[in-house]
């Protein structure tokens, strides 16, 4: 469903990443694991254009996104970015929360000026949305009222209230105080079991080796190794693999 | 630090109560100190001050004038010379007061008012009221046809107190002599009154314009001296006496195109006593008596305030938006708008727009010169303020929108716009305050607000200390409630995000 074929990225003239292929099916939970920096955030954000790639192709669904001129993008161009984003949700290491706003308009902000949605549908899909992340009873709160775990969890709502078919993580977890990661993780879980197709950055590797299809491995913006948890985990192929997961495990 | 500011403090208190002092303790009378000195020092107006007193064309540097000549005259005949001090016309007597030249010559009228203030020389020059008007104007012919019609004159000068008896008239008061008759000649006016030499100067030699009517209100022109220089005053009367009897004074006023039949009389007026014109001493009338001009004045300054920033920030909000959003073409000329109006005094860019857009076929009302000239620049600054609220606003925000779908106007709209607006406000208001205040400076425009309203008032009755302390209260009464409604917004914003 989400397939990067060739993905060049240079900052200023330093290369990240030297051509990255990967391919992901629907409804398959995939873990991008690897040290900070490596790359995996922002390939992920390449994937919905919040970065901008140089070389190769991004294909979500058939709908294709090459590199793009800053200065004057195309008309297509920004067509195939807005589709991409209605069929990717993306969760942020910093919820992003537009704090002007209560809980419950949060969600249904992009539900009613984006897609049209009837405002008591939307706030109806936004209840529903909320019981399923335990949340009902922050309706009316506004953001700063909210744990960390908490906010993270509406974030997912809201991303979920567009409806999407994919949904990012980019590192959900990683500004939470430990108490509160188990919290969002199980949400998270929750989607991957009723088949949504994932892909999440994280330094959890519990939570990569319970929920994933497959794992892969950045590192200084390649992808080193692609396998199964057990095959990461267990017996990784790559010395650079086994020197990464023995230093995160030592912690 | 703290010791060198108290020392110096020390100093400039000193120094005030010296100078303050100064004349009490010498025995020496200002005559002769000024002759010890070897110069008159001479206060006046160059600024548009033809024939007066006005740079040389040919040579900037260089004043000229008939009162150049005629204090020249005078200091020769004291076997000193003459250097002139500048400063602006209706302060001359309050400059005069303070000490800052010796006498003021600058077509000042002798009137009961100023003799209160200054002691006055033997008149100079016999002047009278001359009525401009446009070429093709054919209903006014004497200053009884003014009712109704829009008449420009100089702020102090007599031809204001003459029209404002005439009941009806829509008096233009100016700064100047050369805006009177140019917005004359543009139309904002229909007439202008002032004194003759003034017209024969810049309105005779004006395709545009013509003479009407018999000049009228005769009065004279003196010498300010200040009051207790008796001394200095009983010399440059007889030097008055002897330049007019050597014809020295004829020749002068001959070369400048100022003599005329009505001088004749000055001889009688030379050797004889008081001969003014008599004006009411109106100007004794207790203070409450301008409380509705002053009020009247201030409402003007908060329709210019308020109506301006409205537009500073309409103007502002596309300003930072383009800055920000735009792309090159329009993302630098909005950073150009604002590095030019910032970069340049506001009160030269009122003179461009009042004074200047004219000669380019734009004439612009005094209020709309005012509203586009204030709103215009202050929408710089608040470009810049609400552009630092938009940055101040986290990445995230945007990325987290436009990972919802929406467009850029939309997140800028719903999410960007909400969260900056909170962190621009107090900024806005304290720009406001600002602004406020700066509305003084379309004074210069013939705009009459509180500050002109104050500066007319104070020149016809040189009433500057009471009537400067209302109008600061006055200002203070308008501007401290909107301090207090900033620093409540500072606070209440401080304590939450949303």
């Amino acid at each position: 469903m989400i397939r990067a074929s060739n993905l060049h990225k240079y900052y200023d003239d330093q290369p990240l990443f030297k051509g990255i292929n990967l391919d992901i099916k629907k409804g398959e939970a995939v873990v991008l694991i690897g040290p900070s920096g490596s790359g995996k955030s922002t390939f992920l954000r390449c994937i919905n254009a919040l970065e901008h790639f140089q070389e190769g192709e991004i294909d979500v669904d058939n709908i294709e996104l090459h590199s793009i001129n800053r200065l004057k993008p195309g008309k297509e161009d920004m067509e195939a970015v807005r589709k991409i984003r209605l069929k990717v949700g993306m969760v942020f290491q910093q919820f992003n929360l537009f704090p002007h706003m209560t809980v419950l308009e949060n969600i249904i902000e992009a539900p009613i000026r984006v897609l049209n949605t009837d405002k008591n549908k939307a706030v109806e899909d936004a209840i529903a949305l909320l019981k399923r992340v335990n949340l009902e009873g922050k309706i009316n709160s506004y953001p700063d009222e909210l744990s960390g775990g908490e906010q993270q969890r509406v974030a997912i709502a809201r991303a979920l209230a567009m409806k999407p078919e994919a949904m990012l993580f980019d590192e959900p977890t990683s500004s939470l105080d430990p108490e509160m990661v188990g919290e969002v993780l199980s949400v998270i879980k929750n989607l991957v079991e009723e088949g949504m197709t994932t892909l999440i950055a994280t330094h959890e590797m519990g939570f990569a080796g319970e929920v994933a299809d497959r794992v892969v491995v950045f590192d200084k913006g390649d992808i080193i190794e692609v396998g199964s948890p057990e095959e990461i985990f267990t017996n990784p192929k790559k010395e650079r693999t086994k020197i990464f997961l023995s230093r995160i495990l030592k912690r | 630090m703290k010791k060198f500011s108290t020392i110096l403090l020390f100093i400039s208190v000193l120094t005030i109560i010296l100078s303050l002092f100064g004349q009490a303790w010498s025995s020496e009378s200002s005559l002769e100190k000024i002759k010890k000195r070897g110069y008159l020092l001479w206060g006046s107006d160059a600024e548009g001050g033809a024939p007066y007193v006005f740079p040389d064309p040919k040579d900037p540097s260089k004043l000229i004038g008939f009162e150049v000549d005629l204090a020249n005259a005078i200091a020769k005949e004291l076997g000193i010379e003459a250097r002139q001090s500048q400063n602006a016309w209706d302060s001359l007597i309050p400059a005069l007061k303070r000490n800052d030249f010796d006498i003021a010559m600058n077509g000042i009228e002798i009137t009961p008012q100023r003799e209160t203030e200054v002691l006055f020389s033997k008149p100079y020059y016999i002047y009278t009221e001359q009525l401009v008007i446009r070429k093709n104007e054919t209903l006014i012919k004497s200053i009884s046809d003014l009712k109704g019609k829009k008449v420009g004159t100089l702020s102090g000068a007599v031809a204001q107190d003459i029209l404002m008896k005439i009941e009806g008239v829509d008096l233009k008061v100016y700064s100047g002599q050369v805006e009177p008759y140019e917005d004359l000649a543009i139309g904002r006016l229909d007439a202008v009154l002032l004194d003759l030499p003034i017209a024969a100067y810049y309105a005779k030699p004006n395709p545009k314009l013509k003479f009407t009517g018999h000049p009228v209100g005769e009065g004279f022109y003196g010498i300010a001296i200040k009051k207790r220089d008796a001394e200095l005053k009983n010399e440059i009367d007889e030097i008055l006496i002897k330049l007019f009897k050597t014809g020295e004074l004829k020749r002068i006023y001959e070369k400048w195109n100022l003599w005329n039949d009505t001088q004749e009389k000055l001889f009688e007026a030379l050797k004889g006593s008081k001969a003014y014109v008599s004006l009411e001493e109106s100007q004794k009338a207790p203070i409450y008596t301008f409380f509705p001009n002053l009020i009247k004045g201030a409402g003007i300054t908060i329709l210019i305030s308020v109506s301006s920033m409205l537009l500073a920030v309409v103007v502002g909000l596309i300003l930072a938006l383009m800055k920000i959003y735009g792309r090159p073409p329009l993302s630098t000329a909005a950073s150009a708008y604002i590095e030019i109006y910032r970069g340049t005094p506001l009160l030269i860019q009122l003179y461009i727009l009042y004074y200047g857009l004219p000669n380019i076929g734009i004439s612009l009302s005094p209020l709309a010169a005012a509203f586009i000239g204030l709103g215009m620049n202050y929408a710089a600054y608040e470009a810049e303020l609400y552009r630092a609220g938009i940055n101040a606003v986290p990445k995230g925000q945007m990325e987290a929108a436009l990972s919802l779908g929406m467009t850029r106007g939309l997140a800028v709209k719903r999410v960007i716009m909400p969260q900056a607006a909170k962190i621009a406000l107090p900024g806005v208001t304290n720009d406001f305050i600002a602004l406020f205040k700066d509305s003084s400076l379309v004074s210069v425009i013939a705009m009459v607000e509180l500050t002109k309203t104050y500066s007319i008032l104070a020149a016809t009755t040189l009433r500057f200390f009471e009537l400067g302390l209302i109008t600061a209260v006055l200002y203070f009464a308008m501007s401290y409630p909107l301090s207090l409604l900033a620093r409540r917004l500072e606070k209440k914003l401080k304590g939450s995000r949303r």
